[in-house]
């Protein structure tokens, strides 16, 4: 594009800026808060600098059980990571590159159940879970998202397939079997796909609430979403701590987010998120 | 194109078959049973009575009737309509502003277009947790600065716009980054070509850019309805569904029916009632999109 002219730069300059005030306001003014001191945000205007700024917000929430709920939830979205990407990994290559009855027909079927909102799997998934007595274990929070997605191995067989035959067929010649193909050659020439996958898979997952609400109980398997929640219904007029525990679910994908801000926006766009 | 049929006889294709099962087997197992299984148990329960706890009984038709026949569903299904009503087009008006806004390509546009997806990475929960205080009528962000209270999540009028805004708040990025990638895929000469016939950027905008964008359009409408019918952390964390259900979007009526008033049959119902919903809307996108559009940005 040419050189814009100058008003006309200006403006843009201004709406953008604009933009981000309204976007980043709510998390500076979150994080300031979560530094105050509760005596402070009581006795003075809720709005002002901490004074002095205070950590004590974040060690009363080790004592509340975050620091476990952490970990459960590092652990959970860690355990879908690996099961679910190599389930799909495994699906892809079988659907991209294998011939066999049923093929096109079963993919189909996969391709359908992207259609199955979570919000409707809820309840039957619940009532699965209960009679296999797995209510409130470490399983139930992973089980129904470990095997694989429909659209990672949707977008994984696309990938798959472009890559050259030769590429594979050498490898086999020097007698590799399948599953030495598909690490040492499959995957390494589909690495931009994978860490798509990956980041989106890590943030979709940290994102979970609904499920892990219903299918845990107690402070055992709680995970980060739930334990912000209780938190805040419990302590309802106590936003120092609250803001806390809401800094402590969003920082670490934030986290993530800086490393991989430019991949990040990319995968989005591949991949339309969720 | 080559026939499997046709070398049945031969070692090769066998040895892909079950290859190619052994390699399906883990992602099928998961696609059954907690894909396709759960819809088939959703409908039967929908006609069972269960409290969580004790025994399942069935009662036929008895949970349709109560919940078609509830003020309490229909009330759902009409918030989240007019839910979805302000949510989606805001989202996308906006969206389509901040993009051509990014799509000046002026130094630290990228940065920009970075900080604007925070809120959409961000935990939805968190998000609602955070809004909760930024509302709060006493002592949150918005009345320390204006010096008055307002009740922004309590008074019926003003639950469902403001919980919609921050719905549109936390998307607006993320729409923007599609409407970007589409501006930017439309050919420079197409632009090049008005501006030397004198069109100004205004009418570029209309007269170009926003019948080129259709199929981003389409895109971003229908996944922004599918997504908003089904907002649940957001309304838990910040009204809970109230003011006396005000903003009790179906998602989260279906969460109080089944886990709340344990009441897992009426629960079912309402879960085919939504899964029916997004169903036809699924099938009118893919009417539309036949083919997949994917965008490269980088």
């Amino acid at each position: 594009m040419t050189s814009p002219k100058r008003p006309a730069a200006v403006l843009v300059y201004a709406g953008l800026v604009l933009g981000a005030l309204i976007t980043l306001a709510p998390f500076a003014l979150g994080l300031l808060t979560s530094f105050t001191s509760a005596h402070q945000f009581a006795t003075g205007t809720p709005l002002a600098w901490p004074r002095p700024p205070t950590l004590a917000n974040y060690a009363d929430l080790g004592g509340a059980g975050f620091g476990r709920a952490l970990a459960v939830t590092t652990l959970m979205t860690a355990a879908i990571l690996l099961g679910q990407l190599s389930s799909s990994v495994l699906a892809a290559y079988a659907f991209a590159r294998l011939r066999f009855p049923g093929r096109d027909a079963l993919f189909w079927v996969y391709l359908a159940t992207l259609m199955v909102p979570g919000s409707v799997t809820v309840v039957p998934l619940y009532l699965m879970m209960a009679q296999l007595g797995m209510r409130n274990t470490f399983w139930a929070l992973v089980l129904p998202f470990v095997f694989g997605s429909p659209y990672a191995i949707f977008l994984l067989r696309q990938y798959f397939r472009a890559i050259p035959d030769d590429l594979i067929n050498a490898a086999y010649l020097d007698g590799a079997n399948t599953l030495d193909v598909i690490v040492h050659v499959v995957m390494p020439s589909s690495r931009p796909v994978l860490v798509t996958l990956m980041l989106i898979t890590v943030v979709s997952q940290w994102h979970h609430f609904m499920w892990p609400l219903v299918i845990t109980s107690g402070a055992k398997w709680q995970v980060l979403t739930v334990a912000t929640a209780a938190l805040q219904s419990r302590y309802n007029a106590q936003w120092t701590l609250v803001m806390a525990a809401s800094a402590v679910a969003i920082v670490p994908l934030l986290a993530l987010f800086v490393i991989f801000q430019r991949h990040i926006v990319r995968s989005i766009v591949v991949t339309g998120l969720k | 194109m080559t026939s499997v049929g046709t070398t049945a006889g031969l070692a090769a294709p066998r040895r892909s078959t079950a290859l190619g099962y052994a390699l399906l087997a883990p992602s099928l197992f998961g696609v059954v049973a907690f894909l396709l299984l759960p819809i088939l148990v959703v409908v039967w329960l929908s006609l069972h009575r269960w409290d969580l706890l004790g025994p399942i009984e069935y009662v036929g038709g008895q949970n349709w009737r109560s919940v078609l026949s509830d003020s309490t569903f229909g009330n759902s299904l009409l918030v989240t309509l007019t839910f979805v009503a302000i949510v989606v087009p805001a989202q996308t008006v906006l969206g389509l502003a901040v993009a051509a806004l990014l799509a000046r390509d002026l130094p630290g546009s990228g940065m920009f277009r970075t900080l604007y997806v925070l809120p959409w990475i961000s935990v939805p929960l968190a998000i609602a947790v955070l809004w909760r205080w930024i509302l709060a009528p006493t002592d949150g962000a918005i009345s320390t600065v204006l010096g008055h209270r307002i009740e922004w999540l309590t008074d019926p009028g003003l639950a469902l716009p403001v919980v919609s805004a921050v719905v549109v708040w936390a998307n607006v990025g993320y729409v923007a980054l599609f409407f970007l990638a589409g501006i930017l895929a439309i050919p420079a000469e197409i632009h090049s070509a008005a501006r030397t016939d004198g069109a100004t950027s205004w009418q570029r905008f209309w007269r170009i850019t926003l019948p080129m964008l259709r199929p981003t359009m389409f895109f971003v409408l229908v996944t922004g309805v599918i997504s908003a019918a089904q907002v649940f952390d957001i309304v838990y964390a910040l009204t809970g569904g109230g003011p006396q259900n005000h903003t009790d979007l179906v998602a989260h009526r279906i969460y109080a029916e089944a886990f709340g008033a344990a009441a897992i049959g009426r629960a079912s119902v309402m879960a085919v009632v939504l899964f029916v919903i997004l169903i036809a809307i699924t099938i009118v996108q893919h009417l539309y999109f036949r083919r997949r559009i994917s965008y490269d940005l980088t």
